[in-house]
């Protein structure tokens, strides 16, 4: 297939269909109304079902009850509409359900704005809603990675029987990029086979998908089946990209999403300079690459880590988790719809390596 | 409007225009106000913001562009504002807090333009249908005459990627704007991939639009230096050269 120019919303509308997921509900909101815009068009044309909800708390109960039948379904937002759905996640997760769940991003808290922004990380990886659950996280930084991420983040769903979420700045969504996608599209599922979805108890005994365990014993047995599928998520599905990592770097930069695009420029620009500075992008933000962020921030040449964000820290509290603050930590960041420019990025560089070059005087 | 040749081609090439060895035909425009309209995604904008910057540096008359696009949160012309006014062009656009404002914005300032037109006025209109309707609101047709409304076509995207669907964007729009198109723009683009075959492709399917419509192409907008290095020669007609400028924020302003 031929490259195509598409908006990030686009894209992700159209890597839902590749991925044989046809059941789509959702509720407009900037910067993320153009998944709705594409799908309401391009879903009848494979199809597909796409229910506009009343509002996104609407929206996670019908992704509830759609899930529960094995079919593949999804939903987009943006960050008030998310939080207006994480009771239902909270019910998803606890009662086995695979769901596709797109965040783009945008400024908050409250209402915000409309501007690209990174401040749901906490929301979406520490858990916005109630309970003992984790999501499956993953941040694309292009639109490439975003179509690639969203496919294949069906299958992790269905292998886990859990809900993950994709988490873009606003960025992600509205800027067009080149992208293509696979020759072969997969065909809608077929949830007959499976062991607990629910297709009509006709020739077997009825099942039961609930989040309710009044019994003490029981609900720590769901908490601990749980927790047994997230070691296996800490296990199998981490996902990161390392940017001119060499045994020459003295800073090394933490970044996610678009933010670590702009880092790379300053990256370049850098290097141009003899600075040489690595990049660590987490892809899975959830399970977060840990051992390998350790390993990395341990290395003899690499004197202090620097995290940016679009948001006033958030991921930062994982980079001095994962690395036990083994080296400083700077953190730089922006948030309103501010995005840091490269500029910036190496003015912190500048001004870190300058503090290091005194001290070293002092000693 | 400048008519010595020799006055602008030195005022193009003062601002980085023919900076190389190939002489293009560049497009002109008898008609004052050029309405630019097309799919989501076409390059609207960033044919909007080049020409509005092209006839700023060649004509000597005022040049005036409106931000119209009520559809889109980011990448709007309002954000080339200032690259704009350092050539003397009037923007018109939403400011201060409504400049990010996703609510449909339609200034008085904008009705006054189309109602005392002093020199070139340029729309830069919103995507698709959804899109024109701010534009079927002004009253623009009573300006017979003196109006270019022009499709821009992309092959890339989907809204203009055949001749079929051409002609259905352009049916859709020309409903709800209440105008008739005079003109087509070639600007067949994968933003940084765009290459010489890109750009030949958006231009035959151009051609055969033309064809099926009777629209004379007004011109292909493209980078100067992809023509520059493959042989421009091959189209018969004027161009309109780009620079890019809605990038984002990791991208530097080279091209």
């Amino acid at each position: 297939m031929a490259k195509k120019l598409m908006k990030g919303n686009e894209a992700l509308g159209e890597a839902a269909i590749a991925a044989g997921a046809l059941n789509y509900f959702a509720y407009p909101i900037t910067p993320q109304s153009e998944v709705a815009e594409y799908l309401c068009w391009r879903l009848p044309q494979v199809g597909g079902n796409f229910v506009q909800a009343e509002s996104e708390v609407a929206v996670g109960n019908m992704l509830f009850g759609a899930a529960a039948t094995g079919k593949r379904i999804f939903t987009t937002s943006s960050s008030p509409g998310i939080s207006l759905m994480q009771e239902a996640i909270s019910y998803m997760a606890g009662a086995h359900l695979p769901v596709v769940l797109i965040n783009i991003m945008r400024g908050g808290p409250g209402l915000g704005g409309i501007l690209p922004a990174q401040s749901d990380y906490f929301q979406a990886v520490k858990g916005g809603g109630h309970g003992d659950y984790r999501l499956v996280v993953l941040a694309p930084a292009s639109v490439q990675e975003a179509v690639d991420l969203m496919i294949e983040s069906f299958d992790i769903a269905e292998r886990y029987l859990t809900p993950v979420m994709i988490i873009g700045d606003g960025m992600i969504g509205q800027m067009m990029e080149s992208v293509e996608f696979p020759k072969k599209y997969r065909q809608q599922n077929d949830p007959s086979k499976s062991d607990w979805a629910l297709t009509g108890a006709k020739g077997r005994s009825a099942r039961v998908v609930k989040s309710l365990f009044l019994d003490g014993k029981k609900l720590e047995d769901n908490c601990l089946k749980l927790e047994a599928k997230y070691v296996e998520i800490r296990k199998n599905e981490v996902k990161y990209e390392l940017y001119k990592v060499s045994n020459k770097n003295k800073v090394l930069i933490t970044a996610y999403g678009t933010m670590a695009r702009i880092c790379q420029t300053a990256i370049d620009e850098l290097e141009e300079e003899k600075i040489s500075v690595g990049l660590m992008r987490p892809i899975s933000l959830y399970p977060f690459p840990e051992k390998e962020m350790f390993k990395e921030a341990n290395k003899p040449n690499i004197l202090a880590i620097l995290d940016i964000e679009m948001s006033t820290g958030q991921m930062v509290e994982d980079v001095e988790r994962v690395t036990k603050s083994i080296k400083p930590i700077e953190f730089f960041g922006h948030t309103g719809g501010i995005v840091p420019t490269p500029e910036e990025v190496k003015d912190k560089v500048y001004e870190m390596l300058k503090k290091f070059k005194k001290d070293k005087k002092k000693s | 409007m400048r008519q010595d040749a020799m006055l602008m081609a030195t005022a193009l090439k003062e601002n980085g225009y023919m900076s190389g060895s190939y002489k293009p035909a560049y497009p002109s425009f008898p008609r004052q106000i050029i309405i630019i309209v097309g799919g989501f995604g076409s390059g609207k904008t960033e044919v909007s913001v080049n020409l509005a910057k092209f006839l700023a540096v060649s004509q000597k008359t005022p040049v005036t562009i409106v931000d119209l696009d009520l559809v889109n949160p980011y990448f709007r012309s309002r954000e080339a504002t200032e690259e704009l006014e350092k050539l003397g062009v009037r923007a018109i656009a939403p400011r201060g807090e409504q400049f990010h404002a996703d609510l449909p914005i339609l200034l008085p300032e904008v009705k006054g333009a189309i109602e005392n037109i002093n020199g070139y006025l340029i729309l830069d209109v919103g995507g698709d249908s959804q899109g024109s309707k701010a534009l079927g609101s002004l009253n623009v047709s009573d300006k017979t005459n003196n109006f270019d409304m022009l499709l821009v076509v992309n092959s890339r995207r989907p809204a203009t990627e055949n001749v079929e669907t051409s002609i259905a964007t352009m049916k859709r729009i020309e409903y709800t704007a209440g105008l008739q198109f005079t003109g087509l723009i070639s600007n067949s683009h994968l933003i940084d991939e765009t290459d010489f075959e890109i750009i030949k492709e958006g231009y035959d399917l151009v051609k055969k639009l033309s064809k099926e419509t009777d629209l004379p192409i007004k011109f292909i907008s493209a980078k100067e230096n992809i023509l520059q290095n493959s042989g421009i020669n091959k189209f018969k007609c004027p161009i309109l050269p780009l620079t890019r400028s809605m990038l984002k924020p990791w991208e530097r302003g080279i091209n």
